[in-house]
């Protein structure tokens, strides 16, 4: 046989020439395995992180809390089952507020964020069979939990109403209350809730009151548990403390605290897609998801309740009601939806107290020799966030929400500097959306009430309002205009001018 | 003495001067009083009484229709 002249084919040299790389050029990892253009971990990780959106959160606090440009505050009669007529003079409200964020980020240019506002359930018109009011009767606690017994004879014949614990003919009891914050504000049966400014009139003291996350309801014994770690307290010094230091009192009844929702992407965790132009470039936009991206999730379809077409517009006539009709165990909607994927909550032993910034103070020393080492850092990284529109409406609220400690790290600048690039950053895009976006906003944007029932807001109005999606209705929403009044869009009303 | 659906803690007790400048345009606003604008943060009083159908009996009542596929009127 004749050589292989000038064929590299066998050629074990020309191999080792191609395969070993100069140590030189060796360059680290600085993407990740099908993330495309994410630079890096940890670049990632500052994005991603809870003290990020507590500080922007500020930031938009301070731009639209004086002026409050997109605020709608509205009141929801809650809708009757059939077959169940009203009684009784007062309807059934819940109240709450829509407020708008210009955005670039959005079809039509709004993230809406919803805010149903405390005291709109109470448990002095729960009772049980013999008409007792469901009061605090008794506390007991473990490091994690209350355990609160409520007043009145519960057993599995009579267990607690609902919404606390509702019997399900097709399976397990539903429990829609659950994630739901408890308050105990109310002294006496009808009495006006207490505010951590209420002064006890017999003590000259503050009443004072708790706040925790609803964690369980034993339906049959009338028991609730409630978890400590994120609880607060208003203590009779008129400061907010978390944990609380103290439980719930007795005979006193709970009311439910805000509840917040959000349509970004960052908080329902879906990106979606979005064909707008409003940065008015020009650039060709095509909704489409990568197939890699695509999971098991949820695909829900809008249909229109007369004809049961689908129905996607972002705004409909406010006499037009839609259905929600959701496919479980589906992909994500290829083109409109994909997941982000999951999230953890943080289950750290209240005990260990609330969590602020890193003190740095994880060593011990002596003649400057470091004598031990331990790493103090808790998964908060992990923890479930709101997004910067709540943190927005929380500093609004008035309370300072406990700085999360993920603070950003591997910056190159010192965290004084990063956090001027973001301020800077901040003021920066509030101007440009102040100008282009929301002039162009107020023109484009969709409007409460008509879009509640849009693919993106009728899931946050589900989950602001807690009640099943089938019973949000136009009809049933007043909202309330500049001079307190309120007015019917179903009836075609129009707020003052 | 707080009435019904009032807020009774909220953070936006309104000026004239912050009425006044609420208005858009040319158009007069008439108004008695400081409207009510629910805001984040505030609490409301809804104490119902005996009779009357309460938001948490309406919202039981509304979880118990669906889980026997019961819609709204």
């Amino acid at each position: 046989m004749g050589s292989k002249s000038g064929a590299s084919f066998g050629s074990f040299s020309y191999f080792g020439d191609q395969d070993l790389p100069s140590v030189n050029t060796i360059k680290p990892i600085t993407t990740e395995f099908s993330r495309g253009s994410v630079p890096n971990s940890i670049a990632r990780m500052d994005r991603e992180s809870a003290w990020t959106r507590w500080r922007r959160g500020y930031e938009m606090a301070v731009s639209v809390g004086i002026q409050h440009p997109f605020t709608y505050p509205f009141e929801y009669r809650v809708p009757f089952p059939a077959g169940t007529p009203p009684s009784g003079g007062n309807q059934p409200l819940i109240m709450g507020v829509v407020q708008g964020f210009p955005t670039s980020k959005k079809e039509f240019g709004m993230h809406w964020v919803g805010c149903r506002i405390g005291g709109n359930l109470r448990f002095d018109n729960i009772t049980d069979s013999t008409g007792t009011p469901a009061s605090i009767a008794s506390v007991t606690e473990d490091d994690e939990y209350w355990y609160v017994q409520l007043s009145g004879t519960w057993s599995s014949v009579h267990p607690l109403p609902p919404p606390l614990y509702v019997p399900n003919p097709s399976g397990s009891p539903l429990k829609p209350l659950l994630g739901e914050t408890l308050e105990d504000k109310i002294i006496t049966p009808g009495g006006i809730p207490v505010t951590k400014n209420t002064i006890n009139p017999a003590t000259d003291k503050r009443y004072g009151y708790v706040q925790a996350v609803l964690i369980d309801v034993d339906g049959e014994n009338g028991i609730l548990k409630l978890k400590k770690s994120g609880s607060f307290q208003a203590t009779p010094d008129n400061v907010y403390l978390t944990p609380s230091s103290g439980s719930f009192t007795t005979g006193r009844y709970f009311t439910v605290g805000t509840r917040y929702a959000c349509t970004c992407q960052d908080f329902t965790r879906r990106s979606y897609a979005f064909t707008m132009n409003l940065e008015q470039k020009e650039i060709r936009r095509f909704p489409y998801t990568r197939p890699s991206l695509l999971k098991y999730g949820r695909h829900e379809l809008i249909t229109n309740s007369n004809t049961g077409t689908i129905n996607n517009q972002a705004m409909t006539d406010p006499n037009q009601n839609r259905n929600l009709d959701l496919t479980l165990a589906s992909i994500d909607n290829p083109g409109v939806f994909s997941d982000f994927g999951g999230r953890y909550l943080r289950n750290v032993p209240a005990i260990e107290g609330a969590e602020g910034p890193s003190t740095f103070v994880d060593y011990t020393a002596k003649n400057n020799e470091i004598t031990s080492y331990s790493d103090y850092w808790s998964p908060l990284l992990d923890e479930m966030r709101y997004c910067k529109h709540i943190y927005s409406l929380r500093f609004e609220e008035g309370i300072l929400p406990p700085e999360p400690s993920d603070l950003p790290v591997g910056t190159t600048d010192s965290l004084t500097d990063w956090e001027q690039n973001l301020t800077k950053e901040s003021s920066i895009s509030k101007q440009h959306i102040a100008t282009a976006n929301t002039i162009r906003g107020v023109a484009l944007m969709d409007v409460p009430p008509r879009n509640f029932q849009s693919p993106q807001v009728l899931p946050m109005m589900q989950k602001l309002l807690n009640v099943p999606a089938s019973f949000i209705r136009l009809e049933n929403f007043r909202m309330q205009d500049k001079t307190g009044a309120f007015y019917d869009p179903s009836a075609y009303e129009s707020p003052a001018t | 003495m707080a009435n019904f659906g009032d807020v009774i803690e909220t953070r936006y007790n309104l000026s004239e001067q912050q009425l006044a400048a609420s208005k858009f345009g040319f158009s007069p606003v008439y108004f008695d009083g400081s409207p009510t604008v629910y805001s984040p943060g505030d609490v409301v009083h809804l104490p119902y009484v005996s009779g009357e159908t309460s938001s948490m009996k309406a919202l039981g009542n509304a979880w118990a229709a669906y889980a026997s596929g019961v819609t709204p009127a």
